[in-house]
């Protein structure tokens, strides 16, 4: 097997992320739902726990699995709630952060470069198909990591601060976030990438494919929320095996998106 | 057909003959479903990047990005093509003076003119010094100025830098101008190759000739300069009469047949076909004759 061209792939992957810090359209919706989901919600849920004093939290803690539960009860009843909430609750809501930063950058890079006439040019530079398609995975994945990553280091001083006076330690992150953190986010980061490279090989604008992808997203947003409304609670183990599923599921797309990143096939479509 | 080191060759036809599908299969962008190229010896099919580390290629749509700067646009591809950081940036520096663009280098190409844009696009095609240019269309939505410019570019960098040019093009006076030989293609086949002359030699036989005579020819005038040796054709025109004669020592029998006929000739002016009359031959479009 031929060897990489790291230093195009380097080149690519700094043009793209270039490009797309200045683009308005695709930064801030990117950092506005981040912001409300990691920065407003955990403020606004750490100022209502101030205010809770004897919140009944049996029937949800019953719902949990024993190994996410037991650290709860263990402690004293007027932090339980917002321990439950910061520590466990939001952490698969996070999910939706680099699913939905991985699929935008996604979409501008495959999609977006039809949509501004400048992929031909790109055929035409010495680079292998597998050298830029993988440099184009990059550059929007390390971003949606990082992004999420920044994310949770802002959610985690904000709740900490917030629980401050409540919980009187620093309770974030549970085991459960740094499964998510470390494991699950980029999974899913990379798994956003490969539904839209399929998507994006079929449409002609990064919207049509944000549009494309929305459904097949969309869902798995949902059972986030799900999940965070405790409908859906899992325990470690199984946020862990889900994290291997979902990287499995990445790696098969992203390998058949590969696949079929020709230049035979990317002409056809310019 | 193929092309000499410091040649200018033109591929010349409608919309949708296969100018720009030409372009991509030599440059290894497209697969042939069949037939062979070699590019600079590379087959383009099995040596795709060998031939394109050689080749710079100006897309009939410029393909810049509107986010980044000029300098940007320029350097990102300097550093795909395996330049250093150094390198790309002096290069990109050096095609924008050299392009007019320096003093707008720093700004993002959103907003540029369409000349901009070209301009722009083929610095970023040079940045490497290669070895052929493919060249789409470079002078479309230009300013008679600005395609002056560009035209004198690329003449420039096949007869000083010995670069082979490929230009696609819909403006046959340019073809005609920096090309010695065109190629003529049709609803994705090779109709002609060539040199204009050679192709209207394959077309036609014999040298046509305007006459003027104040008024047109009548029937018996036409009539006798068709009996002439060394007439291939004659008929009436608005003006006196197209006559085609196989060679330039018929020209003076002609003019002696028709002043014996007591018709003044005001002038005599030979016609040889151009390349608009190649291309309208062989492309069917029109029922055209020199």
């Amino acid at each position: 097997m031929k060897g990489r061209d790291w230093g195009a792939m380097f080149a690519i992957v700094s043009k793209d992320i270039g490009a797309v810090r200045r683009a308005k359209g695709v930064v801030l919706p990117m950092l506005l739902v981040p912001f409300v989901l990691l920065v407003v919600l955990p403020f606004g849920i750490g100022l209502a726990a101030r205010s809770v004093h004897n919140a009944d939290l049996g029937s949800v803690l019953a719902k949990l699995p024993g190994d996410l539960a037991a650290p709860i009860r263990r402690q004293p009843a007027k932090q339980q709630l917002v321990i439950l909430v910061d520590g466990y609750l939001l952490a698969p809501l996070f999910l939706i952060v680099p699913l939905m930063v991985a699929s935008v950058l996604a979409a501008d890079a495959f999609a977006g470069e039809k949509e501004r006439r400048t992929l031909e040019g790109l055929l035409h530079l010495p680079v292998s198909e597998r050298d830029l398609f993988y440099a184009k995975v990059i550059g929007a994945w390390l971003p949606a990591v990082a992004v999420s990553w920044v994310g949770f280091v802002l959610f985690a001083v904000v709740a900490n601060s917030t629980g401050w006076s409540i919980v009187h330690r620093i309770f974030v992150p549970t085991k459960l976030w740094i499964v998510m953190i470390f494991w699950l986010a980029p999974a899913v980061a990379a798994f956003g990438m490969g539904v839209m490279v399929r998507v994006s090989a079929r449409a002609r604008t990064a919207q049509e494919a944000n549009q494309l992808g929305g459904a097949v997203i969309l869902p798995l947003i949902f059972a986030a929320v799900a999940q965070s409304t405790g409908l859906l609670l899992v325990s470690l183990p199984v946020a862990l095996a889900i994290g291997a599923l979902v990287w499995l599921l990445a790696v098969i797309l992203l390998a058949r998106g590969a696949s079929r990143f020709t230049r035979d096939r990317l002409a056809a479509t310019m | 057909m193929e092309a000499e080191q410091g040649e200018v060759v033109a591929l010349l036809g409608p919309n949708g003959a296969g100018k720009t599908t030409t372009i991509r299969l030599l440059d290894g962008v497209l697969t042939p479903d069949r037939g062979t190229s070699r590019v600079l010896g590379l087959d383009p099919v099995t040596d795709g990047n060998g031939v394109r580390r050689r080749t710079g290629v100006l897309t009939e749509a410029g393909g810049l990005d509107d986010r980044l700067t000029l300098t940007e646009n320029l350097v990102s591809h300097a550093r795909i093509r395996g330049m250093g950081r150094a390198e790309a940036d002096r290069r990109a520096s050096e095609m924008l003076e050299r392009f007019g663009m320096g003093s707008i280098a720093g700004r993002q190409a959103r907003g540029l003119s369409t000349g901009e844009r070209k301009r722009v696009s083929l610095a970023r095609a040079l940045l490497h010094h290669p070895d052929v240019l493919f060249l789409d269309e470079p002078t479309s939505g230009l300013d008679p100025a600005a395609t002056r410019d560009v035209l004198d570019l690329i003449a420039d960098l096949a007869s000083e830098q010995g670069a082979t040019v490929v230009l696609c093009t819909h403006f046959l006076a340019e073809a005609s101008r920096l090309c010695r030989r065109v190629a003529i293609l049709d609803r994705g086949r090779l109709l002609a190759f060539g040199r204009p002359a050679d192709l209207a030699a394959g077309l036609w036989t014999g040298l046509p000739l305007d006459l003027e005579l104040g008024a047109a020819a009548d029937a018996s005038l036409v009539s006798h300069l068709r009996s002439l040796r060394g007439v291939v054709s004659a008929a009436s025109s608005e003006a006196g009469a197209r006559v085609v004669v196989s060679g330039r020592d018929v020209v003076p029998a002609v003019v002696a047949a028709t002043v014996t006929t007591e018709t003044p000739v005001f002038s005599v002016v030979p016609r040889p076909p151009t390349l608009e009359d190649v291309y309208f031959a062989l492309t069917g479009r029109t029922d055209a004759e020199p």
